[in-house]
Formats: C-alpha cells, structure tokens, sequence
C-alpha cells in the first residue's frame, strides 16, 4: 500500500464506516455496532501496520510524507506524514477509541447519530496527529469539535448543555487564537524560499533561522507563540484554562471521557511540542519560564483541587490536569546561558520532552482507564459520590482488583507507567531551577494522598454504603477486557519503558538538537529587543 | 584473575537472579489463587513457599560459591588489629594513576561484569579495560564487588537510566538473611493465616448492620503479596542504582500498604495503609530530591563504574571520593571536585564540580527516605499502625526487612554522605532510639511494644551509622532482624493461641500452656537486650546471644565518637541509657505474657501452643538469634559484612570537610571495646533486674508507679502527641488549601467565566434591544409608510379603462409641459 492511501485510509476509515453506519435502519443496532467497530479497527490494524512495517524508528525526521495539491491558489496542500512524535499518538488514538467504542455498550439513545458522530470524532483526531500543514490541521482541529459537542452535549449527564457549551467556547477561544497566528505565519512566510506556506516543516526552518531568503522577527515568534500557547493550553489544560475540563468530564458519557482524557488533552501537548516551539523558538525560549511555572502550578493545584473533590469523575478530571502539568514542565524545561543563547544542560532538557512525550502516552492509558473504571459502577449503581460507596473490594473482587492497579498507574507507582513520565520530566527539571523542581517532585506527596483516599472510600471498607446495592454485579468479559488491556499497557510501558523511548528518541532529539540550534537567532533576538 | 572475576560475577548475578525472579513468579500465579483454586486450597502457599525456599538456596548457594572462590578471604581477620591490611593487594589503577600510592584495602574493587542485554560488557569485556583495571592486582586478589546491567530503562544524550544489579558481600548477607527469614515466616504463616481457608471467614472486629462481617477467605490473596514483597525486597537489595533502589523503594511501600490494609473492611486496616504509604512518599520526596540533585551533578545514578567502549565511566562512589575514601575540595572549601572518569589532570577538560552544600542537600534528601522508610523521628508513626497487618506481616516487613532497607541504604551509599549527614544521621537515630523506647515501656498491645522496640533498635542502627559504625549498624540490622522476626513470630503464636487477644493485661502465665513459645520468646528477649554472662567462656566464646554483640559494637563505637567530639556526648548516654530501658521493657513484656498467674481465665483456659508448622520456625530462629554473631567482631558475619566497608571508614574520617567532625577508626573502637561493653551490660542487667522486680517477683506495683506518674504516663500513652501534632500541622492544612483550590476554581475561575457570559447575553440582550426597537423600528416605519403610499395608490387602482386613459392622457399633457419649461 502506498503512503498516501495507508494514511488516508487511517484517517477517513472511520468516516467511511460513518457513511455506512448512515445508510442502515436506525433499528439495527447491532450491525451499526458493528460497522463502527470494524471501522475503527481498520484504523488500529493500518496504523499498528505503518509503525511495525514502515516505520524507521532511527530516523528523526518525517517519513512516510505525503503531499498533494488541494487549493493551489492559497498553497495548501493536503500534507501528512508521522514522525516519532506523532506516532504513538496515531497509534493511542486508535486503540483508546477503539476501546471506547467497545464500551459504547452503554449507549441506548440515538445510536445511529451516536455513533457517526464519534467515527467523525475519530478522524479528526487521526488527522490532527498526522496533518503537516497548518491550514489542514486547523481544518481537522475544527472537525473534531462538533462532534465532540454534540457528543457531550446529547449523550451527556443531566448538565449536558452547559458543559457542551463550556466545552466548545472554550476550544473555539483557542480555535479562534490558533487561527490569527496561522494566518499571520502565511503572510509573513511570504519572503521565505516556500513563497507563502502553511507547510508546518517549512515553517519551522523559517522561524529556526534555516532558510536561507527570510526569517520570522522576533516580534512575529513571541506574538505568535503566545496566541498558539493560549490555544494549545486551553486544551491540554493549563491552569487557569482548566476549568471546562471537570465539566466535559463529569457530563460527558463514559466513552467520551476516555477519549476527552487520553487524546483531545494530548493534542494540546502535540500542538505546543509540533507547532508552538519550532515555528516560535524565540518566543519559546522568552515564555519558558513562564510555561513552567504554569506547569507547576497545574500539577500542585490539580492534586489539590482533586483531594477537594466528591464526586469520582470530577476527580479523576482534576487528576488529568495535575498529570499533564508534568507534560508542560517537561517540554518547557529550556535553560540558555545569559547572553551567548547557549543551551545548558541540553540531556536533561532532551530527558524532559522524551519524559514529557512519555506522559502523554502514559497519561492517554491510564487516564481512560480511570475514566472506564467509574464508569463501570456508575453504569450499575447510578450515581459518582464518593462518600457514598465502600466494600467493592468484595463484592466485585476483579473489578476492584483492575481498578486498584490503573489507579496505581495514576499515582506513579514504579513499576507503571505513570512513574517514569513524572520521574523523568521531574529530575529534569533541577537543572532548569531547583525550586521548582522541588515543587513539582512535592506532588508525590499529594497524589498519593487523594489516589489512597479515594480508593479507600470506594474500594475498601466493610459495606457499600450507597443506594442501587442490588445493581452491584460482577464485571462482565468485556468490561474486563478493556480494562486488562490498559492496565496491561501500563505495566509494559512502566518496566519497559525503553519500548517508548526507541520510538520516539529520534525524533525528540532532533528537535530539541534544531531548537538549541537557534542560539544565534535567540542572541540576535535578546540584543534587539534587550529583554 | 580477571576471567575467573567475570565468571564469578557471572555466576552470583545469576543466581541471585533466580532468587530475586522467582517470588515475581509465584505472585503471578498466586494472585489468581482465588480464581483458580477452591478457598480451601493451600496451594498457593505451597507455590509460596518453594519460591522462597529456593531463592534462599540460591542465595545460599552464591554466598558459599562467592566464599569458595575467594578462598573465604573475607574472614581472615583484618580489622581486627587495625595492622594486617598492609600486606594486602595493591591495587586500583585509577586511584594508582592519580595518586603515588594506592591504598591497600581499594585493591581491584570494582569489577564490572557482563550481562546478556550489554553487549558491550558481555563475555568479551575489552582487554584493555580489565589491564586498566586490574592492572597492579595481583593474581589472587578477588574484586570485592561485581556489577553489571540488566536491561536501559532509557538513555538520553550521555544520560542514561537503567536496571542495574551490584553484588558485595554486604549484598550476599542480606539476600540470605532476607530469604532465610522469609522462608521461615512463609512456612509459619501457612499455620497463621489458616483460619482464611474458608468461604466463609467471619472477622470479629468488624460489625456490619447484620451482626460480624463475613466474606470469604484470602488465603491465596495473602501469599501473593508475601511473594511480591519478597520479590520488590530482593530487587532493593540487589538493585546496582540509587534509581532502581528508589523503584523497588516505593514498590515494597505498595506491598506494605496492601499488607497492612490486608483485612481491608477494616477501617483501621485501611486507615493504617494510607498512613504509611503517604508518610513514607514524605520520606521519598526528600529521596526523591536527593535524586535529583545527584542527577543533574553527577549525570549517573549508579554505585559502581561501568566500562563501555573500553572506556571506564565512574559511578556515584568513585566519582566522589579517590581510593583512601577522601573527597576533593576546592580550595575554598565551597565545592567539590568530582572525577568523571577523564584525565581532567592533563586539562583536556574542566572536572565536574558540586557544591559542597547541595552534596549535604543530596546526602539529607536520600537519609530523609531511609527516615521514613525505617519509621525514623520525625516519621515514625506510621510503624505502630502498621501492626493492623497479619502478624507475620510484622514479623517480616515491618521488623525484619523493609524497614531495615532504611539502614541498608544509609549503608550502601555511605561513601556519598558528608560527616554532616552522618551526623544528622547520628542525632535522628539518638533520638528515635530514646523516643520509642520510652513508649515502649507504656503500651500494652503485645505487637504494639515490639513495633515501639523495632523503631528503637532501628534508631541504634541509625545511631551505629552514624557515629562511623558502617560494620556495626549493619551488623545489627543482621542480628535484629533474626531476633526480632522471632520475636514478632512468638508474639503471632501467642495471638493464634489466645484467639487473637493481643492485649498483654489478659495474659498472664501461658509459659505453661505454650512452652516453645515461651521459652523462643526468651531467648529473643535476652537477645535484643543485649544480655551475656561476663567471665565465663565456652569453647573460646563469651556466653552472649547475638545482639550483645551488635549492640556491643553500636554502644562502642558512640563511645569513641563521643570522645573523639566532646560536644556530642550525648550520642553515647543515649544509647546506654537505650539499652536499659530495652531490657526493661522487653522483659516487662515477656513477665506480663508468660509468667505470673492468668489475669484473664477465659483467655487462659482457651489458649494453646502453636502446632509444628508455627512452632518450627520458630526454634530456628531462636537458633539464628542466639548464634548468629558469634564471635562478635572477630567472627564470621562481622567479618563477612566488613569485607564490604566503603575504603576509608577502617580508618576513620578526619574530616575532609569543612566541619572538625573526627570519625572513630577500628583500633580507636577496639581499645574502648573492652569498657563499652561492661557499660551496656551493666545497664541491661539492670534493666532486666527492674523489669523482673515489677512484672516477674511482683514487690513494687506497677499500678502504683503509674499513678505517682500520671501525667508522664499519658503522655508516652498517647505517644508523645505526634499523631495530634501532624494532624494539626499537615493533614488539616491539607485539606482546607484543597478546599480553597476547589473553591477557586468554582467561584474565581467560573465566576469569571460566568461573568463573562452574563456580560455577553447582556450586550446580545441589549443588541436584540437596539435591533427590535432601531434598526426594527426604522425598517418598520418604512415599511408602513411604503405600506401607506401602496394603500393610497390603490384608490387610483379603479380597474376602469376610461379613467387609466385619462390618467395616461394627463401624464403625457404634464411631461410635455415639464419638458417644454426646462428644455427653455
């Protein structure tokens, strides 16, 4: 098969599986289940393919690059490709809608609208992930927004409205920000060797001072850069732009959180790690403090927040803010020599965006995974207090047993792999400033305190002490095979993690190698604007 | 001779391999137990049990195959007359290169051993790496310590994490220790936890609204967390990075959490847990910024040099001191120059540095995780709880071998640790060792004294430590966790035979119903009290149970330190003052226990000894406790564990830093020995002498002492108030910040947002306003009046034809007209 029809079809195979699923008669649930099932597996099967058969792990750059016309009159261009970045995303957004699709089971309203619209869904995650130009990753950007809105605002819990709303104003807010600095980067590529690009590899040569006709001034990196942050950050989420997030989740049905936890969050790392810091270098290198404060702040604030919390989803929503703090920290841990624009310390700040890349993928697992875990049990007693369960440990020994185990994953138990992303992105971080350094390594503290006390209010204890007792069943098969198969991933990835890491390292070191590169533009930057 | 080395370490690694894997093994079968098995079924313990057994024969297998092949060099006594080191190899290249004259006792003692995963170090090490290393070695001498790496977690740039083993003596003694005592306890808690072969366990301590809970039994659950824990214990041990030690550090905290919450309906159990696994995370955030101060100087986390590409790579310890054990100083005395390996002398490039206060930092930050992890003050609350566990629980991670990991670290990475940390270590361990002791003396929860006395003898250790007692706080890590686990395991023997009463004021005279008990409970007691009888000797040997011995050593060399410092005088008194309140207190409880008359008739009557499978265990430990240490410092286990002395410590460290701290030599402490250890018995005599004038002859009633003290003694009862304090100072806290985080984001953040919404509905409110009524309103008035012209012109509309004609026929007129007057 081709690059151009593997990649294709990894992107739009949900999407033709959502014609098809148009075309039935509402009533035949099962074989609409079926035909977004197999959709969806024909995304994980093509994508698990392009990685065993074509991927080059030693390659750093982008492969499998696919480039066709599409408006020729603005120069865009229907541009994918996959680099060790991107890949594993492509691949956990496969298998964590794959698996969310399996656990749809639970929804019985409009199934048919049901499921088009989360195969829409799909593609334009995939399309996010493996878009290289700017124009057509803002198009799957918005693509994966509406469903996701009706999605949330439809299946949803009894605030259903408010939080689609919450949901979609604020990704329109970033949409809207992401959309000023792509078309200030078009504009103003104008004078590069591209001509006038949306072409994201382009565009990083031109803001790392690589081509050799034009390059970005620093004004145009730190403005944009800002905008592409706010855009990003709202979705990862950064504090103070979290709070939509708790909302999506708490209202949003099972399925959807897992999605909303392990991909929709990861795109805003992916845009910060594909977009933000190699087009702006300049404007990187001026925020990194600033980014890692927020980092901080989101990891301290997030656990808190979460022990404050009693009910279980908003829990573990705040949870995700907290974990994915670590994915700012590690990215933004920059450190320059004052004056010269040297990198210090350039293995450690490689350490941080390998552990920061490592987090997402380890936070896509696990967090779905809690996701699916209270879903589980409000799918039979039908409500999320946590003062109001207890004595599961019991009664559903398997379930609770799975449930421990991915909640362990979230609390960075070595041996699992939320350990070795924070680990990581943590001992990084003593180069770029020991105090906060000391600050994020003091979340340890405060996971395992709201993870223990969760699971000790829900889990453990004598009798379930909350209403709906006699819908308290053990987990079925397939229950248990979503949740073994993540909890399964997450012990391979936390005792191996090097299976990760030799994926990716390539192409990690080959930003963070181009990025401390621009010294001299940064140098130049510093003397002109003396800040 | 180096291919001799590489298969000697080859060998050790894999035998100590299998014995670290094996339990892994039996978890994963065991933890289906319940799935598998009828609850009936002992299978699982069986599984249990033969994995433990064979990796404690594996243990002892590479113990004796190490000891064979060095032709059981360790046990020449050499530190014994301080003198007999000179005669000993030379060697140590590196430490050669750079300084005239190698010291003695450094000779060839890091071997970096293949593996199967690191071609580069595999069968064929570079020859040019082991002439670099060994080169001055003379044939006979055998490395003291092999190492070499399982598989890279992940490398970045020239970092590079990885799981790592490192094998010395030190290493060989604890893997026997630990699976000897696992074994035994494995075997013991096959008879303990019996009464979970059932479906239906009925647990008398929890009350559910129909009556006592009852659930099934978790037989198989039990012994599969034993496993894991045996297996996360042996990783520590043999882990060869201070990264791959932090991992098997928070595992074998998991396996405490799950064993503590073992009878997870109780809410105390579960309490417990919680408790100790969030002390012990405060504990490994210090650890945990000892790491990282460490990462980002030193760029490696591992104990022993690795050579790749035939280039050799120093870890943490030679990085940081030369072979006589001395650290470089700038000569401000502010940092410390490190050794990366390079010949930075030549000045191909600059040596790495650290400052001298972030090497105090990261020595702090690493003891602060030993501090909780060995329930050290200020973190030691968490250990009493503990005892929520099953009894061999106790017996076997929270007296034998989990918290000591604590002390083994301190241990391991004492070459890291600045005279400062170990004088910190010195004070945390004084003051643990007094504090625990005097809240022994007050409980009356039979595994409740014995967790107090574990925390106080963990405190000696500490103590031990750090006054510059490397040999002797190992020594009685040793010897206390065979004397304790007995201890922990009689205590157990006695709850099973007393149906789970572990109140020690219901007791009373069960020597007679539980012989084996008792009199193995005895001799544990004479052990830890440090008890011998003076002047007589058998067979060349003092008639003293081992922990005369360690305690002996402990007490000995606090005394030299103290003399050597006058100012910290108090490390000594503590100790000596420890150890009769040690006495006291143990034999108080083994007086209240088994002798005297019952106090409670029902208990007494129902009570009887532990059958074979419990009682077996048992009188091997005993044996170990007595016999473990014989000879003291010259015998075997000493001997053994001081083969693995960090260089330098033989000799005491004076102080090649900026404090005037001296630490005691061997020859120092040897000449105090002799006075050291008269002081120590004479207080544990007495100790036991007033335990016995109390608890064992009755003449002074104890009852009566308690209310001339009454005050006092609610003060050690409720434990010195610690658990008061941090629930006020930490806990609370805690929560209320959580509470405002929350709050925060639903009044600030939302409220914003909320606001912003308002505003906006407003503004489009006040926009459907100016639509409706302006812009509406204008079009509307121009629609009526277009509406009001249309209806007048519609009266023209008549449909008549004559009178269009004439309308025609006007307008025509009227054009011409209008024409005619502009066109003039």
């Amino acid at each position: 098969m081709n690059d151009t029809a593997l990649l294709t079809l990894i992107i739009f195979a949900p999407t033709i599986g959502a014609l098809f699923v148009a075309l039935c008669n509402p009533k035949a649930d099962g074989r609409m289940r079926a035909i977004a099932n197999a959709a969806s597996l024909v995304s994980l099967v093509l994508s698990i393919g392009a990685w065993w058969y074509k991927f080059d792990s030693s390659v750093g750059g982008m492969q499998m690059v696919v480039n066709h016309t599409w408006i020729a009159t603005w120069n865009v261009n229907y541009q994918l490709g996959l680099d060790g970045i991107s890949l594993p995303l492509v691949l956990l957004t496969c298998l964590i809608s794959y698996l969310a699709l399996l656990a749809s089971t639970s929804i019985t309203k409009a199934v048919k609208g049901y499921l088009i619209l989360f195969l829409l869904l799909e593609t334009g995650m995939l399309g996010v992930f493996l878009a290289l130009d700017f124009f057509l990753f803002y198009v799957f950007w918005e693509v994966m927004l509406l469903p996701m809105y009706f999605l949330i605002g439809v299946w949803g819990g009894p605030r259903r409205e408010y939080a689609a709303i919450k949901f979609f104003l604020y990704t329109l807010v970033g949409s809207v920000l992401m959309l000023i600095a792509l078309l200030m980067f078009y504009f103003d590529s104008g004078g590069s060797s591209f001509g006038k690009t949306f072409d994201i590899v382009a565009l990083a040569q031109i803001g790392q001072g690589r081509d050799a006709s034009y390059q970005f001034t620093p004004f145009v990196q730190m403005t944009a850069f800002i905008l592409l942050f706010i855009g990003f950050a709202i979705k990862v989420p950064v504090f103070p732009f979290h709070t939509w997030l708790p909302d999506a989740h708490v209202e949003a049905p099972t399925p959807i959180s897992m999605i909303l936890a392990g991909v929709l969050l990861k795109m805003g790392g992916y845009g910060i790690i594909r977009i933000a810091f190699p087009i702006c270098p300049i404007g990187a290198q001026y925020a990194a403090h600033a980014l890692v404060v927020l980092g901080v702040v989101s990891i301290l604030y997030g656990a808190f927040a979460a022990m404050a919390q009693t009910d279980f989803k908003r829990l573990v929503a705040y949870s995700s803010v907290s974990h994915m703090g670590y994915v700012l920290l590690g990215i933004a841990v920059w450190k320059l020599t004052e004056g010269t624009g040297e990198t210090v310390g350039r293995d450690y700040w490689q350490m941080g965006m390998n552990g920061a890349m490592f987090q997402m993928i380890a936070h896509g697992i696990s967090s779905p995974g809690m996701f699916f875990i209270v879903g589980v049990i409000y799918e039979r007693v039908h409500h999320r207090d946590l003062n109001q369960f207890g004595g599961l440990m019991g009664l559903m020994p398997l379930y609770s047993g799975l449930a421990v185990g991915i909640f362990f994953a979230g609390l960075g138990l070595p041996g699992l792999c939320g350990f070795i992303g924070e680990i990581f992105t943590v001992l990084s971080t003593w180069n770029y400033n020991p105090l906060y350094a000391i600050l994020a390594a003091s979340g340890v503290i405060l996971t395992a305190g709201y993870i223990l006390w969760t699971v000790q209010r829900v889990y453990l204890g004598a009798e379930y002490k909350g209403p709906h007792a006699e819908g308290i069943t053990p987990i079925t098969d397939r229950e248990f095979g979503i949740a073994a198969v993540l909890l399964a991933l997450c012990i391979v990835l936390g005792v191996y993690p090097e299976l990760l890491f030799s994926q990716m390292r390539a192409s990690v070191d080959l930003l963070v190698d181009n990025l401390a590169n621009t010294k001299g533009l940064i140098k130049a930057a510093a003397d002109v604007t003396g800040l | 001779m180096p291919s001799d080395a590489t298969q000697l370490g080859q060998t050790l690694s894999t035998l100590l391999t299998i014995a670290w894997l094996l339990p892994l093994a039996g978890f994963a079968i065991e933890i289906f137990g319940g799935f598998w098995g009828t609850r009936q079924s002992k299978a699982a313990a069986y599984i249990a049990v033969a994995c433990i057994g064979t990796a404690f024969l594996c243990s002892v297998g590479a113990l004796l195959y190490w000891g064979d092949q060095t032709d059981w060099a360790a046990l020449q006594p050499h530190h014994g007359s301080g003198h007999g080191e000179a005669g000993q190899a030379e060697g140590d290249a590196r430490a050669a290169a750079e300084h005239a004259a190698a010291h003695p006792s450094h000779a060839g003692e890091e071997v970096d051993v293949a593996d199967h995963a690191q071609p580069v170090s595999g069968a064929g090490i570079p020859a040019g790496a082991w002439e670099h290393n060994l080169a001055n070695a003379p044939e006979h001498a055998a490395p003291k310590s092999f190492s070499g790496t399982f598989y890279v977690l992940a490398g970045f740039g020239s970092l590079r994490v990885a799981i790592d083993w490192y094998i010395d003596s030190l290493t060989l003694v604890m893997f026997t220790m630990v699976t000897l005592v696992a074994s035994l306890i494995h075997l013991f808690a096959i008879g303990y936890m019996s009464d979970e072969l059932t479906d239906d366990h009925e647990d008398h301590q929890v009350q559910t609204a129909h009556g006592h809970l009852h659930r099934p039994g978790r037989f198989s659950r039990f012994f599969a967390f034993l496993s894991l824990f045996s297996f996360s214990m042996l990783g520590l041990v043999l882990a060869g990075n201070v990264f791959m030690v932090f991992v098997f550090w928070e595992l074998v905290g998991v396996c405490s959490y799950f064993l503590i919450g073992f009878y997870v309906e109780r809410k105390s159990a579960s309490n417990a847990a919680n408790k100790a696994f969030i002390m012990n995370r405060v504990g490994d955030f210090g650890f945990l910024i000892g790491l990282m101060i460490l990462w980002t100087y030193f760029g490696t986390f591992q104990f022993a040099n690795r050579v790749e590409d035939g280039v050799v790579m120093p870890g943490l310890f030679d990085m940081l001191r030369d072979g006589d054990g001395n650290m470089h100083l700038s000569d401000s005395g502010a940092t410390v120059l490190l050794d990366d390996g390079s010949d930075a002398a030549a000045g191909i490039h600059e040596a790495p540095t650290i400052p001298y206060f972030l090497l105090v930092a990261a020595g702090l930050g690493i003891f602060a995780g030993c501090v909780g992890k060995s329930a050290q003050f200020p973190l030691q609350t968490w250990l009493p709880d503990a005892m929520e566990g099953p009894t061999p629980v106790s017996a076997l991670v929270h007296s034998a071998t989990m918290v000591a990991a604590g002390v083994y670290l301190t241990g391991r990475f004492y070459p890291m640790f600045t005279p400062e940390v170990l004088l910190t270590i010195a004070y945390i361990g004084c003051i643990t060792l007094f504090l625990a002791a005097t809240i022994a003396v007050v409980a009356t929860d039979i595994k409740r004294v014995l967790a107090y006395s574990t925390i106080s003898q963990l405190g000696y250790m500490m103590l031990g430590l750090g006054v510059g007692g490397w040999g002797a706080g190992l020594f009685h890590l040793i010897t206390h966790a065979f004397f304790k686990s007995l201890m922990f395991l009689a205590s157990g023997s006695v709850i099973y035979g007393c149906h789970h009463v572990q109140e020690m004021p219901r007791m009373g005279g069960l020597w007679r119903k539980m012989p084996i008990t008792a009199f193995t409970m005895l001799v544990g007691v004479i052990a830890i009290a440090g008890l011998a009888i003076p002047g007589i000797s058998i067979f060349g040997e003092k008639i003293a149970f081992s922990g005369y011995h360690s305690k002996d050593a402990i007490v000995a060399t606090a005394m030299t330190f103290a003399d050597l410092n006058r100012t910290h005088f108090l490390l000594f008194y503590a100790p000596l003052i420890g150890a009769g309140i040690t006495s006291f207190y143990m034999f108080r409880l083994w007086f209240l226990t088994f002798a005297g008359k019952p106090r409670d008739q029902h208990v007494y009557d129902h009570a009887h000894e532990s059958p074979r499978v419990m009682t077996v265990p048992l009188i091997v430990l005993s044996m170990f406790a007595a016999f473990v240490a014989v000879g003291g410092e010259e015998g075997k286990l000493f001997l053994l564990l001081t083969n693995s002395e960090p260089a330098g410590v033989a000799n005491g460290l004076v102080a090649s830093s900026p404090s005037n701290l001296a630490l005691p030599s061997h020859e120092a402490v040897h000449a105090r020995h002799a006075l050291a250890g008269t002081f120590a018995l004479v207080v544990a005599a007495l100790g036991a002498l007033v335990a016995c004038v109390f608890y064992g002859l009755r003449l002074v009633n104890p009852a009566e002492v308690q209310r001339q003290f009454a005050s006092l003694h609610t003060f050690l009862i409720e434990k010195w108030w610690f658990d008061e304090l941090y629930d006020m100072m930490f806990v609370r806290p805690v929560h209320v910040v959580a509470k405002w985080c929350s709050a925060c984001d639903k009044y600030v953040f939302d409220g914003i947002l909320h606001g912003l919404a308002k505003g906006t509905v407003l503004v489009a409110h006040w926009d459907r306003m100016f639509d409706e009524q302006i812009v509406d309103g204008l079009v509307n008035w121009v629609g009526r009046v277009t509406y009001g012209t249309g209806s007048l012109l519609r009266l023209l509309q008549t449909g008549r034809l004559r009178q269009y004609v004439m309308f025609i026929v006007v307008g025509v007129v009227g054009i011409w007209v209008i024409v005619q007057i502009f066109a003039s």
